[in-house]
């Protein structure tokens, strides 16, 4: 197993605190959430595997060597995806290939399904394939006939919600605006706020 | 290509925008060697993206050297030194990329450009093929890009997915090459297939006003709706949403704080100037 404090991306003389809070932001990044229906979903899902490790470990020697046990252990487990548990369908053979990321497969079983029989689940796995493709504009309109057509399904509409959530990312700082907004005032704020009302000021003298 | 995969400068902090510096001088003198002084100028930031991609992930950069311009002698300048072919396998990308388009503005342009493009064409044919003799990987990639490209746009209203798939295909399979083991040759894919569509939207949508007067062919003048700044503003995010996502999966170390500034602020930057700017904001 690679070093655990390098998984957490720390030295090893951090303190406890310090390993708390990269483990946290680790475990952020890799959650499932952030992955769901994503192609990736069992790459996060091994990352969340690794980062839970490397804390256990980590706490396991400080432990250890301390004898008490401040930190506790791992408190975000990786849940997997499986998107079973939805009760029968007659499109399970399309979601076992989904998940399998055999898109080829599904979309053939799918296209061979006759129009007139085509449902909500039908629309809402072939915007699955779309996505898994990369596709998302035809994933998002897929997804939104699902909802269109079955209102109360909410696996549906966590899909359009996760949809809509990417259509409108904000990283951390999509809006100009707000880019230079958040810092709050700096030394150098405070600096070049003079410098330029100083210019502004001899503008006004020139004249 | 393009040059939509920038950094935001203000964001940097300033030994980080010195090291992508050195980086774009050190691709810029990579050229010269390779191919000639003119060669130089089919510099990009889109190449420049994929060398320092390139040095992160092998992690082949081993420091940096004091240097002087070629074009400007009063410049000094650093170079970033590499131990492995980083440098030779960008400069080989960027001179096949160049040859590519200009094959393609052949057919697309008026008949003073394709006179001009006819002029210089022979030139970046002579180094394209000696890039495609080291790399040939590359050159088949892109000529696959431009191929499946030109099929698509014969088709009758192909959708916005279809017709950014060739480009995204393109940076995937570039991006796909480098990857260690198969799970990272996979993040490495779905990364650089949204990047590739990001970069093909941003260049339809940048081009939109052109191409509706000169009745080329362009994706989005297939779509109906009112708000269109918006439609395809929502299109844009989601494919950096989505190259992010992927991103975050991979273990990058070397150049970290550059590639995070330009998956977080140096192509949203960029998406919004585009979108906002009066004529779109390409250079």
């Amino acid at each position: 197993m690679s070093n655990p404090y390098e998984v957490l991306g720390v030295s090893p003389g951090a303190t406890d605190e310090e390993i708390k809070k990269a483990y946290r932001n680790l475990a952020k990044k890799y959650h499932p959430d952030n992955y769901a229906d994503s192609p990736l979903a069992d790459v996060a899902e091994q990352k969340m595997k690794e980062v839970n490790e490397a804390y256990d470990e980590i706490n396991r020697m400080r432990q250890k060597g301390k004898g008490t046990g401040s930190t506790g252990s791992s408190a975000y487990s990786s849940s997997g995806y499986n998107s079973s548990g939805y009760g029968y369908s007659k499109y399970n053979s399309v979601r076992i290939y989904i998940q399998r990321n055999m898109i080829n497969e599904a979309e053939t079983v799918l296209n061979g399904i006759p129009e007139n029989e085509r449902d909500a689940e039908w629309h809402f796995l072939r915007g699955m394939c779309f996505y898994r493709r990369g596709w998302s504009d035809q994933a998002n309109a897929e997804f939104q006939t699902a909802v269109s057509m079955d209102p109360n399904n909410q696996e549906y509409r966590t899909a359009v919600n996760n949809m809509n959530a990417q259509r409108t990312y904000n990283y951390g700082g999509y809006n100009t605006t707000n880019v230079y907004d958040t810092g709050g005032c700096s030394a150098w704020d405070i600096c070049s706020a003079c410098m330029c009302a100083n210019c502004l000021c001899s503008c006004c003298r020139s004249c | 290509m393009f040059g939509y995969l920038q950094i935001d400068k203000a964001e940097l902090k300033v030994r980080e925008y010195e090291a992508y510096k050195s980086v774009y001088c050190g691709l810029c003198r990579q050229l010269g060697k390779d191919y000639s002084v003119f060669a130089r100028f089919a510099l990009s930031y889109d190449c420049t993206f994929y060398a320092i991609t390139l040095m992160s992930l092998k992690r082949s950069c081993t420091g940096f050297r004091d240097g002087r311009c070629r074009f400007n002698p009063l410049k000094k300048c650093k170079y970033a030194l590499c131990e492995d072919d980083c440098y030779s396998k960008a400069a080989a990308l960027t001179v096949i990329s160049v040859y590519y388009k200009l094959c393609d503005d052949i057919n697309d342009s008026g008949f003073f450009r394709a006179l001009a493009v006819r002029m210089i064409k022979p030139f970046f044919s002579h180094c394209r093929k000696k890039a495609a003799k080291r790399y040939p990987e590359l050159d088949t990639i892109v000529r696959d890009m431009l191929d499946s490209q030109i099929e698509l746009e014969k088709k009758d209203k192909p959708s916005i997915d279809e017709a950014a798939h060739p480009t995204a295909c393109m940076l995937a399979e570039i991006m796909k090459a480098e990857g260690r083991n198969e799970s990272e040759a996979r993040v490495l894919y779905e990364c650089g297939y949204h990047l590739g569509r990001w970069v093909y939207l941003m260049d339809a949508a940048d081009d939109y006003e052109k191409d509706k007067k000169h009745g080329s062919f362009n994706p989005f003048m297939t779509i109906e709706t009112d708000d269109l700044r918006g439609y395809m503003n929502a299109l844009l995010s989601q494919s950096l949403a989505r190259a992010y996502d992927a991103y975050n999966l991979l273990d990058i170390r070397d150049f970290k704080g550059i590639l995070d500034n330009m998956m977080l602020f140096g192509f949203p930057l960029k998406q919004n100037s585009v979108l906002t700017g009066p004529q779109g904001g390409k250079k």
